[in-house]
């Protein structure tokens, strides 16, 4: 088991960056040191990681240039394909370490190496991250870019969020497609916020949700500007979703209501794609 | 961008017709435009997004350099003090561009109704969101390279672009070069056409990668944000981190959340002929393999070689030659006639040439495709972005041009679509 104290010997192996902050001074020795010193790091396991993050601080509180690298380079490595054992020794030692009195930006940190390391096994983790509001945002990209059940994590953490970190989780519910999302997507439109309208517009349109077609053609032709321009692309994807998952009646409704309502002169390039569309479901 | 740190210009980067388009800019527009400069009519309305050093450079090499016209209407920056400088810049933009509307939010731009065109020239990891939005608005767009951050925002552009049948020219023009040469011409058709079966060309782009000089910081601390910037609208759809002056302006290309180092800056430019001289606007690299130190996380750093191979047998080398061993894996060797059988050299020169390409002015007038299009962009960023996730992996990788995708590697996969901070989304 190796001691904090041995950690810190063996990452100070790392090289330091030369005067300007660069790693321009690197050459085949010091890159050499760096592969033997992620060697024993890795052969430190949990403990290794534990003493890694323990050296962290926040910016502006001092300098952890070197754990700070050998924790992200460990990431890389335990996420290397073929060793999954390693990979989630690897992601559970640095999921205990959220939550708490740790910085805000530190643990921000240690969410990103979820993001490239995590998998199933930290899906809970993230999940508590997402009721921090400073966390929620970090922790919500990780889940999807993890993907698989993360959305579990997001529906649970969806009645319980407030503010901004509403629209991170209903965000990544619509990046991951999550059909079970569907009525909080028609429910968002109707929200007072201008961007949760337009997230849910897109979360519809991400699903292929034909009952909410009614719900956001209104929603689309209420709005102006940036909402209208969003919302009515949202129409349009919901349209070709509909058209590829063999439901021509109900894109070729969506693509007749848009061609009809996109009168202004402005609005020549979507009405015209919107009669593109027509065309090719009705030739389908 | 103008090249400026490493003794180059840009312009110096761009071959063929873009030397035309310096000629251009020298001689008055009057004596070369002729009958075929713009009428009043025919003056496209420009917004401009990112106001910094690049900032309508676009607008003056992709319109008024092929004798189109327009009038600058909007603009837009985070930074109040570009902001304001556009106004001051009647030289760069035109006389009236004192009466340029001006914002700090791009989207305020975008839902102008009288607005034709969209210029980009923001940091990268704003690009994609901004000309999906003017797509989904119904503009053209010039967007300044590279086209994006990562693999999965090209798509998404290409898919917007495509959906509203917009016109997109990328910021390089290094094709229309590749087009005067009758070599690369003869190149482009024996590999468009179908006929070599097994493709052992190996071309080696050595030097031109200014590696050095690209290298982050990794000791950056937090420094109050200047007033006059909108730190959060910067950072935009990458983490927000804490502001220090080497995120901003310049040196944003050595940071991984804006762009992606000397590769990304400037493989594009590289790529933009390489890929139509051997016709590989519609694939991709099938194998990446890197020679660089451990990546950093979040700043760019050195790299010496990255050979990428296509499904084909072709193989392409970026060759840094500033660190490192010099890539001596593979002699350069073009495409000939001499790789075909007699009777596809007789079906080759029953065949029609290359059809012309056309630049951004005569695209938009004809609706067709400009020669910088929206998928040769895309594929031309995403071998700079493939090559970086072989570097930032420190593994050999795989790739499925058709499905956009790294094979088994998940860890790599996550690089290739990046979720983004609220309130943005592709």
């Amino acid at each position: 088991m190796a001691t904090a104290q041995d950690v810190k010997a063996i990452v100070e192996q790392i090289p330091s960056p030369d005067k300007n902050g660069t790693y321009v001074n690197l050459d085949e020795a010091k890159i050499g040191q760096i592969e033997k010193t992620v060697a024993q790091l890795q052969q430190g396991g949990r403990d290794a990681v534990a003493a890694l993050i323990g050296m962290l601080v926040e910016p502006g509180a001092g300098d952890d240039i070197k754990p700070r690298w050998a924790l992200h380079l460990l990431a890389v490595r335990a996420a290397a394909p073929g060793n999954d054992a390693a990979r989630k020794e690897y992601a559970l030692a640095v999921a205990a370490h959220l939550g708490g009195d740790r910085p805000k930006e530190v643990q921000k940190y240690l969410i990103e190496k979820l993001q490239i390391a995590g998998g199933p096994e930290v899906l809970e983790a993230l999940g508590r991250a997402l009721l921090d509001d400073e966390l929620c945002d970090t922790a919500a990209r990780a889940l999807a870019a993890i993907g698989g059940e993360a959305d579990r994590q997001l529906l649970a953490a969806w009645p319980r969020v407030k503010g901004r970190s509403r629209l991170s989780v209903i965000k990544k519910l619509a990046v991951l497609r999550c059909a079970a999302a569907a009525e909080i997507f028609r429910s968002a439109l109707n929200d007072a916020d201008a961007d949760v309208r337009i997230a849910g517009a897109w979360g519809i349109a991400r699903i292929g949700d034909a009952a909410g077609t009614e719900a956001l053609l209104k929603c689309a032709d209420a709005h102006e500007g940036w909402e209208r321009i969003n919302e009515t692309d949202a129409c349009m994807m919901l349209a070709e979703a509909l058209a590829a998952a063999g439901n021509r009646q109900a894109a070729a409704k969506i693509y007749e209501h848009i061609s009809r309502t996109r009168n202004e002169q402005w609005e020549t390039p979507i009405r015209q794609a919107a009669e593109r569309g027509l065309a090719a479901v009705r030739q389908q | 961008m103008d090249g400026r740190g490493f003794g180059m210009t840009r312009r110096a980067l761009l071959g063929g017709a873009a030397a035309g388009a310096v000629l251009w800019t020298i001689v008055p527009r009057r004596c070369v435009a002729g009958a075929g400069r713009a009428s009043p009519s025919e003056t496209l309305a420009a917004g401009l997004i990112g106001c910094g050093g690049q900032g309508g450079e676009d607008l003056n090499s992709y319109i008024r350099a092929y004798g189109g016209e327009y009038r600058l209407v909007a603009a837009c920056d985070v930074d109040k003090t570009r902001l304001a400088a556009v106004r001051k810049n009647p030289k760069k933009f035109g006389e009236d561009v004192e009466k340029c509307e001006l914002y700090t939010d791009w989207r305020r731009l975008i839902e102008r109704k009288d607005i034709d065109v969209v210029s980009i020239a923001t940091p990268p990891s704003w690009h994609a969101l901004m000309c999906i939005g003017a797509a989904q608005a119904g503009k053209d767009i010039l967007c300044e390279k590279p086209m994006t951050r990562f693999i999965a925002e090209g798509r998404a552009v290409v898919q917007a672009v495509k959906r509203y049948g917009r016109v997109f020219q990328i910021g390089t023009a290094g094709r229309f070069g590749a087009y005067a040469s009758e070599h690369s011409r003869r190149t482009h058709k024996i590999m468009a056409s179908g006929l070599l079966k097994k493709c052992e060309a190996v071309y080696i782009k050595r030097g031109g990668f200014p590696v050095r000089n690209y290298c982050g910081r990794v000791n950056l601390e937090p420094q109050k944000v200047p007033e006059h910037l909108d730190w959060d609208m910067y950072c935009g759809p990458s983490p927000l981190r804490p502001y220090n002056s080497h995120r901003f302006g310049w040196s944003h290309r050595y940071y991984w959340d804006y762009e992606g180092g000397s590769l990304a800056d400037f493989a594009q430019h590289y790529m933009d002929p390489f890929q139509w001289t051997y016709a590989k606007d519609y694939t991709s690299p099938v194998e990446i393999e890197a020679y660089a130190p451990p990546a950093h996380h979040d700043a760019c750093g050195l790299w010496a070689w990255v050979e990428l191979r296509y499904a084909d047998g072709l193989t392409l080398v970026l060759d840094g030659n500033e660190w490192g061993p010099r890539y001596d894996r593979k002699k350069e060797r073009g495409v000939t006639l001499d790789d075909l059988d007699e009777e596809s050299r007789r079906k080759l020169a029953a065949m029609p040439d290359p059809p012309k390409l056309l630049n951004f002015v005569e695209a938009v007038k004809t609706r067709g495709e400009s020669a910088g299009h929206v998928e040769a962009a895309h594929r031309a960023v995403t071998i700079a972005h493939l090559a970086n996730i072989a570097i930032r992996t420190g593994r050999k990788i795989r790739y499925d041009p058709d499905k956009e995708q790294i094979i088994g590697d998940e860890a790599a996969n996550r690089l290739v679509y990046q979720p983004m901070r609220e309130p943005w989304h592709l």
